[in-house]
């Protein structure tokens, strides 16, 4: 199975509750393998399946819930 | 003052922080045509809105907290 893995900034995270929705409800999606979130990093790291998720897909879902998504340039 | 006489819907939704009910105000003002205030310290919302209350509902989950309806609230 194909995996890949993005970093992506979240803005608008103040508390550690904000941080575990964001883990369940994106842990909860097709084709997410881990998802870890810093308050402190204001990041998401994410390990996912690129047959089921893009980046863009991932973006969009932490935007739905009403946080800032960001695609940091990150191909090493 | 003319849309006073409008019932208004109160919802309850499991914030904790700022950064929860900001998240609430992003995905509502999206979602559009809603007026409301966010009641933190009891985790209320308010909203007067031509959308319907299962719309609204839907809208305050994508926030991946839990959310349910209370009732209308008569404004005085």
């Amino acid at each position: 199975m194909e995996v890949k893995s993005i970093a992506l900034g979240v803005e608008g995270m103040t508390c550690n509750s904000c941080v575990q929705t964001i883990e369940q409800h994106v842990g909860r999606m097709n084709g997410i393998h881990n998802i870890k979130v810093s308050l402190e990093d204001k990041n998401a790291v994410i390990i996912y399946d690129p047959k089921l998720q893009t980046p863009a897909t991932l973006q969009e879902a932490i935007y739905d819930m009403g946080f800032d998504a960001t695609l940091a340039d990150s191909n090493p | 003052p003319q849309r006073s006489a409008m019932p208004k819907h109160e919802f309850f939704v499991d914030m904790t922080c700022e950064g929860c009910s900001n998240a609430v105000t992003r995905v509502l003002q999206k979602l559009g045509g809603v007026q409301f205030d966010i009641d933190l310290p009891n985790k209320k919302v308010c909203i007067d809105s031509e959308h319907n209350v299962d719309t609204l509902l839907e809208t305050l989950k994508k926030t991946g907290k839990n959310a349910s309806y209370i009732g209308e609230k008569s404004a005085q």
